[in-house]
């Protein structure tokens, strides 16, 4: 009983905090241990994070009748499908006394006016990322989808270029680069899209979604279609790896994706308490500043600019100004049916 | 005693109950009914939000059929994916056969090391190996090619070859060799007459388990193949995972599954042919 009791003590708090933990299904390595670490100090409680690596795998998974979490992070087209399926409840602002640090850029979007469901927390944009060094030495233009769509350029580059394998973010690059919008749905606009894209094929190394980062940092591949967090990355282990050459990612002047995630709280979130707390957390200044420092995202809050490294806050490829802002857009869903002919046309993309 | 011996053939059939339930049981619940769920949702609405549309909104429909009926590009894919899993069998054989021969007629002692080295490569994940064969091929400007994928799938299924051929071989009777020897046949005479037929089994039931697998592969074209590398897997795994059209992927699920039991039955059938010859 001497013996037991010290354990019994030990474990006491243990089983307190079990029962307060806050359950998150966010992005791979989207939040610092740091962070976490600071937010389960403040709160007294446990965060527990489970991971996605796709916005398809985690609306998948709900759909398929996951529960428990109390936090999502999806993109903002994946917020609009989970409002409309009702799979949301609506955030308390008078819980969230920091929801003013949000750039006014960033309130009101899309995907949920008046951010009834969600609170912004970081951003990316589908950019180039390419071996600067390189592109000096062969005199091509870095600001343009021009560099992987017309063969003038690609002959060059042969085998050193690859595009997302996403057939809604290329489609998107080829459609801005022909002057329409990434949101358009015209099939005749869909075919030259692909037409350009079929012509610039032959010059592709592969469709990459991951293995860019890598073969960028290594020098395999000198152009990237991909998005501005992997660049980030890219840089940082090229510098790492001293790489005799430098790593740059740029907006091309036709305009491209933007993708904003935001955090929304689960219909049937045990504990929306903490939810509450915890979006509050991050809505300060130095918390929010994490994730362009640890992950190189762009940030819609706009206290934690000073809180950010200049490496990242200085570039305009993670914050766009004002006017490259208006040249980019944010995806939205497709219906069953221009899914089914995307789908086609990818495949004739691929096999052709 | 009619009654104990009764009792011994219920002993019997409940034996044989207990031994071919399991499996019986394991294929209804993991292959039967899942086969029969795809076909189901083949005749389905892909729903807004993935999944399936309600049934009472839509009905059923042959709508995914005529979409992959409609254009020749999904046959070209399943021809094309065809083509690599028997290329990919024939370069397992001619690689497995000579090393399983040269397994066998080792002393016992090293046979059983050389088989363990065969099995090695399954201590580390299949990932991890590709990821490997990303960073031999890379140097050597052959990643990303059809030449890769090839080279990634042989790597990857070449035991699935190996092991049955060896099981095949380890039983053939060196007595016969040895009669045919006597009788005048030369090493190649012995190969072709002898050893070759009686390895028969060992080669059809090993170039199923390469060639299925192959056909229904999507990690290896998506990491090592080029901008042309799409095989039938790469096409229902985005139905499913990056599409959300159930219903189409689900068509194409069944039109591998049953190009794939067609190649199984000629398998059988060819086995039963030989063994009764």
């Amino acid at each position: 009983m001497k013996r037991l009791l010290p354990a019994l003590l030990l474990l006491a708090p243990l089983v307190a905090t079990a029962t307060d933990t806050l359950h998150l299904y966010i992005w791979n390595n989207y939040i610092s241990a740091q962070t976490a670490t600071r937010f389960e100090a403040a709160c007294g409680c446990r965060l527990k994070q489970d991971y996605y690596s796709d916005n398809e795998e985690m609306l998948a998974k709900l759909e398929a009748g996951a529960t428990g979490y109390d936090l999502l992070v999806p993109t903002g087209n994946a917020v609009e499908t989970l409002i409309r399926k009702g799979a949301l409840q609506p955030v308390d602002r008078s819980r969230l006394p920091h929801f003013a640090n949000v750039d006014p850029a960033f309130r009101d979007p899309w995907f949920d006016p008046g951010n009834r469901y969600s609170v912004p927390y970081a951003t990316s944009v589908t950019l180039l990322g390419y071996n600067a060094t390189k592109l000096t030495e062969l005199g091509l233009p870095t600001d343009t989808w021009a560099l992987i769509f017309e063969p003038a350029h690609l002959v060059p580059l042969k085998g050193r270029v690859t595009v997302l394998n996403s057939p809604r973010e290329l489609m998107a690059a080829a459609l801005r680069y022909l002057g329409h919008s990434a949101q358009d749905t015209d099939p005749a606009h869909w075919r030259a899209a692909r037409d350009l894209i079929l012509r610039a094929k032959p010059y592709w190394a592969t469709f990459s979604n991951s293995t860019y980062i890598k073969d960028l940092a290594l020098g395999n591949i000198w152009v990237a279609h991909g998005y501005s967090n992997d660049m980030v990355r890219a840089r940082a282990d090229a510098r790492a790896a001293g790489r005799p050459f430098a790593i740059g990612f740029t907006i091309p002047k036709e305009g491209a994706v933007l993708a904003v995630d935001s955090f929304v709280i689960d219909r049937a979130a045990p504990r929306p308490d903490l939810a509450h707390r915890f979006i509050d957390f991050m809505l300060q200044g130095d918390n929010a500043a994490d994730v362009s420092n640890l992950i190189g995202a762009g940030n819609p809050n706009r206290a934690a600019r000073p809180a950010i490294r200049p490496e990242v806050a200085d570039e305009p490829a993670i914050f766009p100004p004002a006017e490259t802002l208006t040249r980019l857009e944010m995806l939205r869903d497709l219906d069953p049916r221009q899914r089914r002919l995307l789908a086609r046309m990818w495949t004739e993309i691929k096999v052709k | 005693m009619r009654g104990s011996s009764s009792t011994a053939e219920r002993g019997a059939r409940l034996t044989r109950w207990l031994v071919t339930a399991p499996p019986a049981l394991f294929l209804v619940v993991f292959f039967l009914v899942p086969a029969l769920i795809m076909a189901a949702a083949s005749f389905r609405e892909p729903g807004e939000f993935g999944g399936l549309a309600p049934l009472a909104s839509t009905g059923l429909t042959l709508e995914a059929y005529r979409f992959v009926f409609d254009d020749v590009i999904y046959l070209e894919v399943l021809v094309r994916s065809f083509a690599v899993a028997a290329l990919t069998t024939v370069i397992c054989l001619l690689l497995a056969y000579p090393l399983a021969l040269l397994i066998v007629r080792s002393p016992k002692r090293q046979r059983d090391r050389l088989v363990l080295l065969v099995i090695l490569p399954f201590a580390s994940n299949f990932l991890i190996r590709i990821y490997a064969w990303m960073m031999i091929l890379g140097p050597l400007e052959l990643l990303y090619t059809p030449f890769a994928v090839i080279a990634g799938m042989v790597y990857v299924h070449l035991p699935f070859m190996i092991l049955p051929l060896y099981t095949n071989l380890e039983k053939h009777d060196p007595v016969l060799l040895e009669a045919a020897q006597d009788l005048g046949a030369g090493a190649w005479t012995r190969f072709r007459r002898v050893t070759w037929p009686l390895s028969l089994p060992g080669v059809l039931s090993g170039a199923a388990l390469v060639f299925i697998p192959v056909l229904g592969m999507f990690a290896v074209p998506e990491l090592l193949g080029g901008t042309g590398d799409l095989l039938i897997g790469n096409l229902i795994k985005e139905q499913f995972l990056d599409n959300r059209d159930w219903p189409l992927g689900a068509a194409l699920s069944l039109l591998l599954t049953a190009a794939v039991l067609a190649v199984a039955w000629l398998s059988a059938l060819l086995t039963r042919g030989r063994s009764a010859s």
